[in-house]
């Protein structure tokens, strides 16, 4: 029995048999071609290059009707690829000048064209060399002959199988998917790659970014994968085979069973009483809220609103916006001012192009607000208009120093000024929180705690600005872990910065989201989870399983380890009667 | 006739591989050339690899140049992709 590791795609579990693809070890061949060789050459390629195609346009008459739209793009894409004569013409050139033979030609240059992607300093835009590769594949599997219809020769049926390859593409995924495929893993891939965006939203579990380690697994091997946890069990025994159909099962059962608590109060085994909300991005995302059993609104997106268009909603629009939100929530609504990028996304607001190298640490969220008050005021006159309709709480993001906050509270009051001098009926107690996701201000939450009524800690950016990784690149995303001692020692000085001073703490990041922390962070005394309205049910049921009382010590001893693995066992220590896993 | 317009790159992503397959699908429908230019860098808004080597990012100020019989037609309908931000989510 041996364990591998690697980047977890969706959340299921599967037990297969493998079949190993490896196509990445294909020897090129090279060869100067004689000169009455090189028309039959140009010939050859743009044969396998037609193949390639007929390939790919059967994979999209093939997709099925109910499948996610995006399926279509993601072939379309490889479509236009090869029918780009930078593919499919360039490398005939060097067969004509060089006299080289066509796979040599075509993995040249692709070579050239993958080195400059390499450059590109975009990570996501740099990932897209991926798409060049599969493209190149393809053809160059036409070329050698044995194709990537390796997959098409596969049996009809793959139910029971897992697919081990070096990287599947998009349009590989739909085919191998409507075969029955349980599972794929590859050494190939990250968390935003097309494949795995795929792999999600088809509910396929899948482990990528394995590297060398599926060198290990041989034809037939038989495999248990976590997708949640990105691990693969490879040769395990009855037992451990059993244990996994067990949870197989008990995940089944779960999902259906967890309907059945959206009206129950989630309080723990110790009475005490958690909050549960839902994040949120547009009012259309409030119809979710009624089936989670959400008791109201813990982080509401309002960027989303003043995207996808040439200029910001006016103070009306928002107000009838934020009125529609309110009138349909009867808990508390936790409006977030916006936290727009560092670059131009509306017209009208500001006016220099300059692009920022690193938007994460510029002028965005609170800092682009105070620097642009005809963005900002409208938005906080809608807001307090709006808040005589519910129960509205406003929420500042990205605060870094006091004086952020003193100027945005002092516009609040001048807000609060002129709204009374016009006699424009508003509410002006509404509660004024502090969105904690910059280290400085979770070192200094004390301070920023007496002059705020809530706090909440996003964890996204707080971890991301913590560990100095950019979750978006791939060659870091490694060192991403909501369990570094830092991270919590930082969580835990804001929820005892919110409690010595008597304001609520919330957490709206993926980790409140994440089953594995629920338990860890209910004992390091957080009471209020915003999260999306498709993980509460879960997190519910957790806290109504949890004894508060018996989780604290070894939640605060967790605080005093600095060795992750220590660290890893006490969290599962917590977890350790956890109904589900999944 | 010859057209010249600022574009900007809105949308979050960048010009990223499904916007250029959706701009070339746009492009290829016009009888005009269509050039995006940036930084002296010039590529054909018919080629999807052009567009994706351009490496555009979030916040990149592009200049579209278009010359022929519908030139028109074709800056009105690449301006609107672009404000659409190419239909992605945020």
């Amino acid at each position: 029995m041996l364990s591998l590791s690697g980047t977890g795609i969706g959340r299921g579990i599967a037990i297969g048999r493998a079949i190993v693809l490896d196509h990445s070890h294909r020897q090129i061949p090279e060869f100067t071609l004689s000169e009455d060789a090189v028309e039959d050459e140009v010939k050859r390629f743009r044969d396998a290059v037609a193949r390639a195609r007929t390939g790919l346009l059967r994979i999209l008459d093939s997709i099925p009707p109910d499948s996610p739209p995006e399926t279509h793009a993601f072939v379309d894409v490889h479509l236009q690829m090869l029918d780009d004569p930078v593919i499919s013409e360039q490398p005939v050139e060097s067969i004509n000048h060089e006299r080289k033979n066509a796979e040599w030609s075509l993995k040249t240059h692709a070579d050239t064209l993958i080195a400059f992607f390499d450059g590109i300093e975009d990570p996501y835009l740099r990932s897209k060399k991926n798409d060049v590769h599969q493209v190149v594949d393809r053809v160059l599997a036409e070329l050698l002959g044995h194709t990537v219809t390796d997959l098409s020769r596969l049996d009809d049926d793959l139910a029971g199988y897992v697919v081990v390859t070096h990287d599947i593409t998009p349009a590989d995924t739909v085919t191998l998917h409507q075969r029955g495929m349980t599972a794929f893993l590859t050494s190939l891939g990250g968390p935003i790659s097309h494949t795995s965006i795929l792999a999600r939203s088809l509910h396929i579990p899948a482990v990528v970014g394995l590297h060398d380690a599926v060198r290990y697994i041989r034809n037939d091997d038989l495999l248990v994968i976590d997708a949640a946890n990105g691990s693969i069990i490879l040769g395990p025994d009855d037992a451990v085979v059993q244990e996994f159909r067990d949870r197989q099962q008990a995940h089944r059962e779960e999902i259906a069973s967890l309907t059945l608590l959206h009206h129950q109060q989630a309080i723990t085994q110790d009475g005490i009483q958690v909050a549960l909300l839902a994040n949120i991005e547009l009012p259309e995302d409030l119809k979710l809220l009624a089936p989670a059993g959400a008791e109201g609104v813990g982080l509401y997106r309002t960027e989303f609103l003043f995207m996808n268009r040439s200029q910001p909603p006016g103070e009306d629009e928002q107000f009838e916006t934020y009125c529609q939100v309110l009138d349909t929530v009867s808990g508390p609504v936790t409006i977030r001012t916006l936290d727009l990028g560092a670059d131009k996304q509306v017209d009208g607001g500001r006016t220099d192009g300059e692009r920022t190298i690193n938007p994460a640490l510029g002028l965005r969220a609170i800092r682009l607000c105070l620097n642009e008050p005809a963005l900002f005021k409208p938005q906080l006159r809608a807001i307090f208009r709006a808040a005589t309709r519910g129960n509205a709480r406003i929420m500042i993001p990205m605060l870094s120093s006091l004086s952020e906050l003193d100027q945005a509270l002092e516009l609040v009051r001048e807000t609060h000024r002129e709204l009374a001098k016009e006699g424009v009926e508003f509410n002006p107690h509404v509660p004024v929180g502090g969105m904690i996701e910059v280290p400085a201000a979770a070192i200094s939450a004390d301070l920023f705690a007496r002059k705020l009524q809530f706090l909440s800690i996003g964890t996204n950016d707080l971890i991301q600005y913590t560990l100095a990784i950019d979750r978006i690149d791939d060659e870091v995303n490694y060192l991403y872990d909501p369990l570094h001692p830092s991270v919590l020692r930082l969580i835990y000085r804001v929820i005892e910065a919110g409690r010595s001073a008597g304001i609520p703490v919330s957490m709206c990041g993926e980790m409140a989201a994440d089953p594995e922390f629920t338990r860890l962070l209910l004992g390091l005394g957080l009471r209020e989870f915003s999260m999306e309205a498709s993980s509460l049910l879960q997190i519910k049921q957790l806290v109504l399983n949890t004894t508060v009382c018996d989780l604290e010590k070894t939640a605060k001893d967790a605080l005093q380890c600095l060795e992750q693995d220590r660290l890893r066992n006490m969290v599962e220590q917590l977890n350790i009667d956890k109904v589900s896993t999944v | 006739m010859k057209l010249e317009r600022e574009i900007e790159v809105i949308n979050r992503l960048g010009l990223h591989a499904r916007a250029c397959a959706s701009l070339v699908k746009a492009a290829v429908q016009f009888s005009s050339t269509i050039a995006l230019k940036h930084d002296g860098q010039s590529c054909d808004a018919k080629s999807i690899m052009g567009l994706m080597m351009l490496a555009a990012t979030q916040g990149t100020r592009l200049t579209l140049v278009v010359e022929g019989e519908d030139s028109q037609q074709a800056v009105n309908r690449i301006v609107e992709l672009f404000s659409d931000r190419f239909g992605e989510e945020e």
